[in-house]
């Protein structure tokens, strides 16, 4: 199970949600473990039952004005018992001051108290989707991600196979790479996402040349930082007396992350364009996601076909 | 090289499925395959030349094979067609 430490949640959404710390210092060994945000109403009207104490709990104007309007000794013992409860870190919404009783027991329990000067509604649902993306299942696949026509497409191998050149040809044929050699898988959203394993550039290795900067070389265009993967497209070498697919009427499938991908098996041969047959896969899966199977309509027109002549048949040995 | 006339007996005729059946086991032979119907000769290791025939039921095709395995390639074929590509 993933885990986050209180001190990098701090740094990583420090920018983004406007947050300043105001107990004494971070130095804590707090983990948030749980992608979750608890608003506590209930265990500051004293109902602990079933308290999710493993959660940011958040406190927005609601709640600071509760605490605010109750005597002191039951705000103390309220604070008190909900801090012996080893929760990860208080947020506190649109920059509001909690009672100094609250500070002094954070402190003591050394309990952070964070406050952001977002609304509560909009740090809510920000923390929630921040949590959402960093708690999210990954994978990492051998692998290379192009994105073609808009379509993620990764292509899937064994060394050697020639995903990198497919790539540098579809780049040069003004598509976009997300990453090469490793893409790290996320599931968000029921959808599947992939991206570089680090953040250090666009680089890749070539055969025979060693590693080029693709961003340096081919321009800012011809780079993503992460695309959604639509489809994947497995090269494998030919093999004569392989079955490989000749219509298309059967579509293959995929798992990644408990997501399934379409997934196709593409022979490649020395001479062979694989990045045109990219362009066309990629293609197809649009038209398929707009409702058109070329296959299907063939098949549907040759039957058609078939169908009348064999009427025509029957019609004639009747005459005959 | 033999030739040999056989007639399509499953109900829906020579379809993508039953086409592709054909292609499949035509390409695991080495002697060239060859298939008529009325005036038009494809190559039947093919997949778009075989459906391009659209044979339908009852229709009569022309089986030409020439090669070293023909005769195995045959026999292959025709229990395919005897079989009615399991449909």
């Amino acid at each position: 199970m993933k885990e986050l430490s209180i001190n990098d949640f701090f740094d990583l959404c420090k920018q983004r949600f406007v947050l300043s710390i105001i107990t004494d210092s971070l130095s804590t060994d707090k983990k948030i473990v749980e992608p979750h945000i608890h608003r506590p109403g209930l265990a500051l009207s004293g109902f602990f039952d079933r308290f999710p104490n493993q959660r940011i709990q958040l406190l927005g104007e609601t709640e600071i004005s509760y605490l605010q309007s109750l005597p002191e000794d039951v705000l103390y013992d309220r604070l008190e018992e909900m801090m012996t409860m080893n929760i990860p870190c208080f947020v506190v919404s649109k920059g509001l001051s909690v009672p100094s009783q609250m500070d002094f027991i954070a402190n003591e329990k050394s309990i952070p108290i964070i406050v952001s000067r977002l609304s509560t509604e909009k740090l809510y649902w920000g923390l929630s989707r921040f949590l959402r993306d960093y708690f999210s299942p990954d994978q990492s696949v051998h692998g290379t991600l192009v994105e073609v026509f808009g379509v993620g497409v990764m292509l899937t191998g064994r060394s050697g196979i020639g995903k990198s050149e497919c790539a540098l040809e579809l780049i040069e044929r003004k598509h976009r790479l997300i990453t090469d050699d490793v893409v790290r898988l996320k599931q968000q959203d029921d959808k599947l996402f992939g991206f570089s394993t680090k953040d250090i550039g666009h680089f890749m290795e070539i055969r025979g040349v060693g590693i080029i900067d693709v961003e340096r070389m081919f321009g800012i265009e011809a780079i993503r930082k992460e695309s959604r993967v639509d489809i994947q497209v497995e090269l494998m070498p030919w093999r004569e007396n392989m079955d490989y697919e000749r219509i298309g009427l059967t579509n293959q499938h995929t798992e990644h992350l408990g997501m399934e991908i379409p997934c196709i098996y593409l022979p490649v041969s020395p001479g062979k364009n694989v990045s045109v047959i990219i362009e066309v896969i990629a293609m197809n899966h649009i038209l398929k996601t707009y409702g058109y199977d070329g296959a299907e309509a063939m098949q549907r027109k040759l039957a058609e076909e078939m169908q009348q002549k064999t009427r025509q048949r029957t019609i004639n040995t009747q005459n005959n | 090289m033999i030739k040999k006339k056989i007639i399509v007996q499953n109900p829906l005729g020579l379809h993508a499925r039953p086409s592709s059946l054909l292609v499949k086991l035509a390409n695991q032979f080495r002697s060239d395959f060859y298939i008529r119907k009325d005036d038009m000769t494809i190559n039947g290791k093919s997949i778009m030349g075989v459906m391009m025939l659209a044979a339908e039921c009852m229709s009569e095709i022309e089986l030409i094979i020439d090669g070293v395995d023909e005769e195995y390639l045959l026999q292959e074929v025709e229990k395919l067609f005897a079989e009615r590509f399991g449909e």
